[in-house]
């Protein structure tokens, strides 16, 4: 709400990034401190509308314009308070979330958004920075025991809220360490790892088990964790990545974005990688198949390992460089974004189909052949003679995801998919087809944002709280 | 400057008190018609027949969902009920006493489709207003900023940087209404009407819908919504005569006449008439034909001179405009100076009276309520609530009852004498001079909430009180106004200043000379008089 005449006073103003020639030689984060007193004005922006869009914009319908006016006012732990009550971790989603608050917020109709995610972010460091983030074990044990799978957004969100809500909360986590894709995906340069460890620290001090290195379903059969626990919480994310089936897939140096960036995050950490099969960009022309976030991370971190050259690829056409008017406000708007990847360099091209990959006698890749695509009407028609050969030694496949892992726990559970592969479970009872089995995230609702996870992870929660308990009092 | 929301109606106490405001209206402008709006509310259908019985044109029956976004919160959570209830209860009372053919019932809050129409038609409606949705459809986003000057889309707001950002055009709000028609078009052709009265009260072509199996609805009986009186075939159903507003014996036609070359040709015209308390809102008609010609700029000072004699009825001199100055010598009854708008009153005992002019009461209650202009001089005492809702005008007083300059938002009140309890409640703006003899105003007289007493002292002050007792004794020859004059120096400590605290906060935050209140112009010399002598003796002889 801040200052009633703020929004006409102020202009919005973002955290700077960092140089590019100085970021690209690091891994840590982009992003330049923002002065408090800046911070303060910026808060001031909110408008106090009579119908805050950003409420419902935020998956998490997080409050926003009550902590804008804390912040405004300098009450940082109420605002911490009043931020906590709707989102686990505002210090990852400050971070990483494409922030769907600031395109519904109401002065973007005519003006510059409130930097609500900037704010959010700040609410959160100031809060850990005073020691007022601390553990917050229940003060009473119900006995019941759930499981949860996954240790991504919706898993943590998940496991918290339910250990709050007094069960005994293990979760298991097939990687070295838990976070799911906020340790192992995202880059460090957007997410550096000490803040996700600093929330994982706070829950096991909570008292949340986290069992790594297994796999559920298969270390730990299906039936032994439905003996041991009262409910099982699914939350394995969608981690099939959709192939590309054209000849010479089988080529080496056609590579998953998934199995290139962890890898990243492992040296980061100075973790051991595998070197027989490690992925590198070093030195190579590289082509990333696929214009999301994903294939951002993938050329983001090319940058940093010295490509020789990166190329992005996207089939669809180049959307508009402002809100295109099929999605006008408060919707998410469909627009070119250029992202600190982008900024740092690499050619984006549109509109271009993967024909084939080239090899050399031996069986590495050493070029793709692809084609230009021209749109109608939603639909697609190679332009003719467009046709290009470009040569590469590295192709990252960034192409979405298709699914959770149907091999092991969700078949051994024999749960019911719906008709994209997910997991089927409703957006009010979460409780799979299978009566104490519950689903959330990615591996429910198919491959989205971490806010949706951490939204998703807290509902479900309840939903399990009130299939143990008959009642819950969490929110969601 | 803050002012009071809603606004409380003090002119209003009872049906009579409406009656006589809807009187007023009429006489300032016949034209007009003159709509009452209701809450909707439990016993809304007594109140609209005695709306209906006071003469007013429309009766507005206001569902509960509506407001505009400069409501409080608790008017737009905790005020009225659904239109629905408050309406059928209107058309059942109104037809039952055969008094729905001389008045329109139109309802309001939040109506958004041709089907809200329908039913309101047919639950007894003939008018229907819409303000929300239009406004949505030009782009307002319901902030609920309206009354900050910040609406953010230039829609509710005078800032230029503001409105610039409004995208709103005509077309948008006519195809809105288009849509509204043409569903309301579908629905009649669907149920066999082809002109809006045949369906007014039809409340017999209602029901209710069975497919609604919420828990709440069970147990819900509709019968005495959709109930139709039974009353003979001549007993009207809808709006098909007009009210009689009772206009034809007013004194102001008499006034009008002898107004003409004033009216015409602006010259000077002097008025000598008798007065009687039938006589009610003299002075209203006639400026409503000031106003008509020259707008509010008036007439020059004293243009139409009426002196009167007598005891005046009520709501003497209402909306008297620029240029019409009204001198009578004896007493009115209620609502005096109502709406005053730049017109003078100058009103004093008959010269045969023996009591002491400033311990009797010579002008009735709710003197200058609204007024926003004009000057006005009582030798004498007035009722309670002088000058509430005072939005402009200067007054002279030797007395008040309770209530003081009770939510007084503009204009310059001086009282020569006593006060009664609670003066100045709820006023955000104007001052008050308060020649407090006993020394007992602030702790036992004033209502201190919204104001503060401070001595007078400035330049600015001091004139401007100067002025109005000076002008006051020459108007009506007050002995009171004489002694204060002669014993000014003495006398000044105990006036005391009534600050509205916001006023004087916004004064200290601005240097708009606008906003300081000037000392009104000395009375026109003598030159009405007839007599070269500079004189109050004059006026009375």
């Amino acid at each position: 709400m801040g200052k009633v005449t703020g929004f006409m006073e102020y202009t919005r103003e973002t955290p700077a990034r960092r140089p590019v020639e100085a970021r690209v030689h690091d891994w840590f984060e982009v992003y330049q401190p923002f002065p408090e007193e800046k911070l303060k004005t910026q808060a001031a922006r909110c408008m106090d509308c009579g119908i805050p869009f950003c409420h419902t914009g935020c998956p998490l319908n997080n409050i926003i314009p009550d902590w804008n006016d804390l912040v405004y006012r300098g009450r940082w732990q109420d605002a911490l308070q009043m931020l906590h009550a709707t989102n686990n971790f505002p210090d990852f989603t400050g971070r990483i979330c494409p922030a769907p608050c600031e395109a519904a917020c109401v002065l973007g109709i005519n003006d510059d958004p409130v930097t609500i995610k900037n704010i959010e972010k700040t609410i959160a460091e100031r809060g850990f920075e005073a020691g007022l983030i601390r553990p917050e074990p229940p003060q009473v044990r119900t006995g019941k025991k759930v499981a949860v799978i996954g240790s991504g957004p919706a898993g943590l969100a998940a496991a918290q809220q339910l250990n709050r809500a007094g069960h005994t909360v293990t979760v298991f986590e097939k990687s070295d360490r838990p976070g799911g894709l906020l340790m192992y995906g995202i880059p460090d340069f957007k997410l550096e790892k000490w803040v996700v460890q600093r929330r994982l620290d706070q829950m096991t001090a909570e008292g949340v088990e986290f069992r790594c290195g297994v796999v559920a379903g298969v270390d730990v059969p299906a039936d032994k964790l439905r003996a041991e626990f009262d409910a099982i919480c699914i939350c394995t994310g969608s981690t099939r990545p959709r192939d590309l089936p054209v000849p010479g897939r089988e080529l080496r140096g056609i590579e998953f974005a998934m199995d290139f960036l962890p890898q990243q995050n492992r040296r980061v950490s100075n973790l051991p990688v595998d070197t027989a099969a490690e992925i590198k960009a070093t030195g190579k022309r590289v082509v990333i198949i696929g214009g999301g976030d994903t294939g951002a991370d993938c050329l983001g971190t090319s940058h940093r390992q010295e490509a020789r050259s990166i190329h992005q690829f996207e089939l669809l056409p180049q959307p508009p460089p402002t809100r295109s008017s099929t999605t006008p406000w408060p919707l998410w708007p469909m627009q070119l974004r250029t992202e600190s990847s982008h900024e740092e360099g690499g050619i984006r091209e549109w509109s271009v189909n993967t024909r084939r990959f080239i090899g050399d006698e031996r069986g590495n890749l050493k070029a793709l052949e692809g084609v230009r695509l021209e749109w109608t009407g939603g639909k697609f028609k190679e332009i003719p003679g467009s046709e290009f050969v470009l040569e590469t030694e590295l192709v990252l496949l960034a192409m979405g995801f298709l699914g959770p892992v149907q091999e092991g726990l969700v078949k051994d559970l024999g749960l019911a998919l719906d008709e994209r592969q997910n997991i089927k479970a409703d957006q009010k009872t979460y409780m799979s087809s299978v009566p104490g089995v519950f689903a959330a995230g990615d591996a429910r609702r198919g491959q989205s944002l971490v806010v949706w996870a951490l939204a998703e992870g807290r509902k479900a929660a309840r939903a399990v709280d009130q299939y143990l308990m008959g009642s819950s009092k969490l929110p969601g | 400057m803050g002012l009071i929301s809603p606004p409380p109606h003090h002119d209003i106490y009872s049906i009579e008190d409406l009656a006589q405001l809807i009187h007023d209206l009429k006489n300032v402008n016949s034209q007009a018609r003159i709509s009452v709006k209701l809450v909707a509310e439990v016993g809304v259908g007594t109140v609209a027949a005695g709306v209906a019985k006071a003469h007013a044109d429309v009766v507005l029956i206001s569902g509960h969902d509506g407001g505009t976004g400069a409501s409080p919160v608790s008017s737009i959570k905790h005020a009225g009920i659904p239109w629905e209830i408050g309406l059928a209860e209107a058309q059942q009372v109104l037809v039952k006493n055969d008094l729905r053919g001389r008045i329109v019932v139109e309802t309001d809050g939040q109506l958004k489709t041709g089907r809200d129409v329908a039913i309101a038609c047919l639950l007894g409606a003939e008018e229907f207003g819409f303000s929300s949705a239009p406004l949505v459809s030009m782009g307002c986003i319901m902030m609920r900023k309206c009354h900050l000057n910040t609406c953010p889309v230039g829609v509710a707001t005078q800032d230029p940087a503001l409105r610039a950002k409004f995208t709103g055009q005509p077309e948008h709000v006519i195809n809105f209404f288009f849509f509204i028609a043409e569903e309301l078009r579908e629905i009649m052709a669907k149920l066999g009407f082809r002109t809006l009265n045949e369906m007014v009260g039809r409340s017999d072509l209602l029901d209710v819908n069975q497919a609604i199996h919420h828990w709440k609805a069970r147990g819900l009986d509709f019968s005495e919504i959709f109930h139709r009186p039974e009353v003979p075939e001549r007993v009207a159903r809808y709006h098909c005569q007009s009210q009689d507003h009772g206009l034809g014996g007013a004194l102001d036609w008499t006034l009008i006449q002898q107004s003409e070359a004033a009216l015409e040709r602006r010259e000077r015209v002097d008025i000598n008439l008798p007065i009687r308390n039938v006589n009610r809102t003299v002075g209203a008609m006639l400026s409503g034909q000031v106003a008509r010609r020259y707008g509010s700029a008036g007439l020059s000072q004293d243009t139409i001179y009426c002196r009167f004699n007598g005891s005046a009825g009520q709501s003497f001199g209402a909306f008297l405009a620029k240029g019409i100055t009204f001198e009578l010598e004896g007493d009115t009854c209620d609502y005096m100076g109502k709406g005053l708008s730049g017109g003078k009153l100058i009103i004093y005992p008959p010269h045969s009276a023996t009591f002491v002019p400033e311990e009797n009461i010579i002008v009735g209650n709710v003197c200058l309520y609204g007024a926003t202009g004009g000057e006005v001089y009582l030798h004498g005492m007035a009722g309670e609530r002088f000058a509430v809702r005072n939005s402009g005008a200067y007054a002279v007083v030797e007395g008040v009852g309770d209530h003081g300059c009770e939510y007084m938002t503009k204009g310059v009140v001086v009282v020569l004498g006593r006060t009664g309890r609670n003066f100045a409640a709820g006023m955000s703006s104007g001052v008050a001079f308060v020649l407090d003899e006993q020394g007992d105003f602030g702790t036992k007289r004033c209502n201190l909430d919204m104001v503060g007493l401070e001595p007078v002292q400035t330049d600015a002050d001091l004139k401007l009180l100067r002025t109005l007792v000076e002008n006051h004794h020459q108007y009506t020859n007050s002995p009171r106004a004489e002694w204060v004059l002669e014993h000014w120096d003495t006398l000044l400590p105990k006036f005391v200043k009534v600050m509205p605290k916001e006023y004087r906060e916004v004064l200290e935050k601005s240097d708009k000379s606008g906003l300081f209140l000037p000392a009104p112009p000395p009375p026109v010399a003598a030159h009405h008089l007839g007599s070269g002598d500079a004189g109050v003796h004059a006026i009375h002889g």
